[in-house]
């Protein structure tokens, strides 16, 4: 039995020692992919755990969309993201990617380009193609600028849980919630009288 | 919230003499030049396991600085202190999964590190294992030590590791409210009742030796790190971390009229603060398992992950695979 100063704790049950965890007890890994403004381009975010697309949608909201403007949000199971090498120096990942057969494929895919070391993969484009390989090839073609990008990354759209416009909804209190906002906790008048007080 | 960065083991000079001498020199350029380094990237084996370290260390914090407050969710004093309340101490847990997250790319799973936490094995900030005993030990938590993992978060930002500093630019933006939410409360209670001020003046003197022992042993006795600096894993030694918190927040203690519980506190003539030199035995002894409420904090970790487990359980499923997250 614990004894804390937290009367919660203190009535927490005795719990069995735990086990050692069995072997991959583990949730997989989503990608997390955010849209901060309307209009501005997705950008990746970093990962969360879960054990279903639909789990990583709503963890992934609660981890990144708490605090700053969010227009949409999507996830993708991290295997489902096709990644090409990585590049530096005046290096463009484009000139690497080799021609790939045809495939006449119609499915979506969405391109991200890593244009400097250290930040967030960005959205490029969309593109048609029937395999991420062939993707990438249709990207040197349509998306590359000859601006220098050190690593692509192709996601099928098919294996995108995207937010749908009902649920756009999700963010719109965002800026309501001032407690959350550093100028909401201005202290500066009332520390001046104090001090006034004082030195009277 | 951190108050991590203080509990690197000694590295021995042999450590990096196995590594490719051209690849390490290349990764070295790399750093010189400011680069990132990413998780594809070639990288010392000392440099993966010194960072890991620190960041699943970083990430425990998170997750355990979050009890001592939480605590109080219940008994703030108002609405509106229990909203904020409750929104820092989300956010704190929030920080623990980009933490571990960021920890994961270099190798080590999510899962192994919460077990190393709840077996003992991983350290975390040792200010957590005192305990919050009034409203106003809460206070001290929101403004000084968030104030302390701020100087230390804000410094790290700057390391080498592309994730790690991704996750930290994330943290401090998120943690700017805390910082001033903290420093609110602290000035309603200087400005209060008699009581309210002589509550906050015990928090402080409670938790001044802590918050002294938050950056780590004195540079004299820690172990050698210089390689950790040159590799911008550790971005400034224990010593100038505390030295720009005491700049930074002792005036602002006194300008409140509380006393700081050392006699020596006083900024010397070369512009550095001088002071009576932490009991570092103390720090050892709890750090080491012998604190008011280390077992306290792991029993609570340990009994929330046993009962969330059938929960866990229930949700699994068989498609879902763990891969290392990509960055």
């Amino acid at each position: 039995m614990l004894k804390s100063l937290d009367p919660r704790v203190t009535r927490l049950p005795v719990v069995e020692i735990a086990k050692p965890k069995a072997q991959l007890d583990q949730f997989g890994t989503y990608e997390v992919f955010v849209e901060p403004k309307s209009g501005k381009p997705f950008q990746h975010e970093g990962s969360v755990h879960a054990p279903n697309l639909e789990m990583a949608y709503i963890l992934a909201k609660e981890t990144f969309t708490r605090r700053f403007t969010c227009s949409s949000l999507y996830v993708v199971d991290t295997r489902d993201v096709y990644v090409s090498s990585m590049t530096e120096g005046e290096q463009n990942v484009f000139d690497l990617i080799e021609q790939s057969e045809s495939t006449n494929g119609t499915s979506d895919f969405e391109i991200y380009q890593l244009i400097k070391r250290g930040k967030q993969h960005v959205f490029l484009g969309s593109v048609k193609a029937g395999t991420p390989q062939e993707a990438m090839a249709t990207a040197k073609t349509k998306l590359n600028t000859g601006k220098i990008v050190y690593n692509i990354w192709a996601i099928e759209a098919n294996k995108i849980r995207f937010t749908t416009e009902e649920e756009k909804e999700y963010w719109i209190t965002l800026p309501e919630k001032k407690f959350r906002d550093a100028s909401n906790y201005k202290g500066g008048d009332k520390l001046k009288r104090f001090l006034e007080k004082v030195n009277s | 919230m951190y108050g991590g960065g203080n509990t690197f083991e000694g590295i021995k000079t042999d450590s990096i003499a196995n590594e490719d001498p051209i690849l390490l020199a290349a990764f070295e350029a790399r750093i010189e030049r400011g680069e990132k380094i990413e998780p594809t990237d070639w990288m010392p084996q000392l440099y993966r396991k010194q960072l890991i370290r620190m960041i699943e260390q970083h990430a425990h914090s998170e997750i355990i600085g979050a009890l001592p407050e939480g605590t109080w969710i219940t008994r703030a004093p108002g609405f509106k202190r229990k909203m904020s309340l409750m929104a820092k101490v989300q956010d704190e847990v929030g920080h623990a999964q980009l933490l571990y997250s960021a920890a994961e790319t270099l190798g080590k799973p999510r899962e192994q590190m919460i077990e190393d936490l709840i077996n003992g094995k991983s350290k975390y900030s040792n200010i957590f294992n005192y305990p919050t005993f009034t409203w106003a030990d809460c206070c001290f938590i929101s403004w000084l030590v968030d104030a302390g993992a701020i100087v230390n978060q804000l410094a790290n930002a700057k390391g080498s590791y592309g994730p790690y500093c991704r996750a930290l630019d994330r943290i401090c933006a998120e943690e700017s409210f805390h910082l001033k939410y903290g420093h609110h409360c602290v000035i309603y209670l200087a400005s209060g009742t008699d009581k309210q001020r002589q509550m906050f003046q015990e928090a402080l003197n409670r938790w001044w030796p802590p918050m002294m022992h938050f950056f780590g042993p004195a540079d004299k006795i820690s172990a050698h790190t210089e390689v950790l600096m040159r590799w911008k894993v550790k971005m400034g030694t224990n010593d100038e971390m505390r030295n720009q918190f005491l700049d930074m927040y002792v005036p602002k203690i006194w300008e409140l009229g509380f006393t700081i519980p050392d006699e020596k506190l006083k900024k010397n003539e070369s512009g550095k603060w001088d002071y009576t030199e932490p009991d570092w035995e103390e720090f050892k002894r709890v750090i080491n398992g012998d604190g008011p409420c280390n077992k306290e904090r792991l029993e609570v970790r340990r009994i929330a992950e046993e009962r969330g487990k059938w929960v866990r359980d229930a949700l699994k499923s068989p498609k879902a695979k763990y891969i290392m997250p990509l960055a």
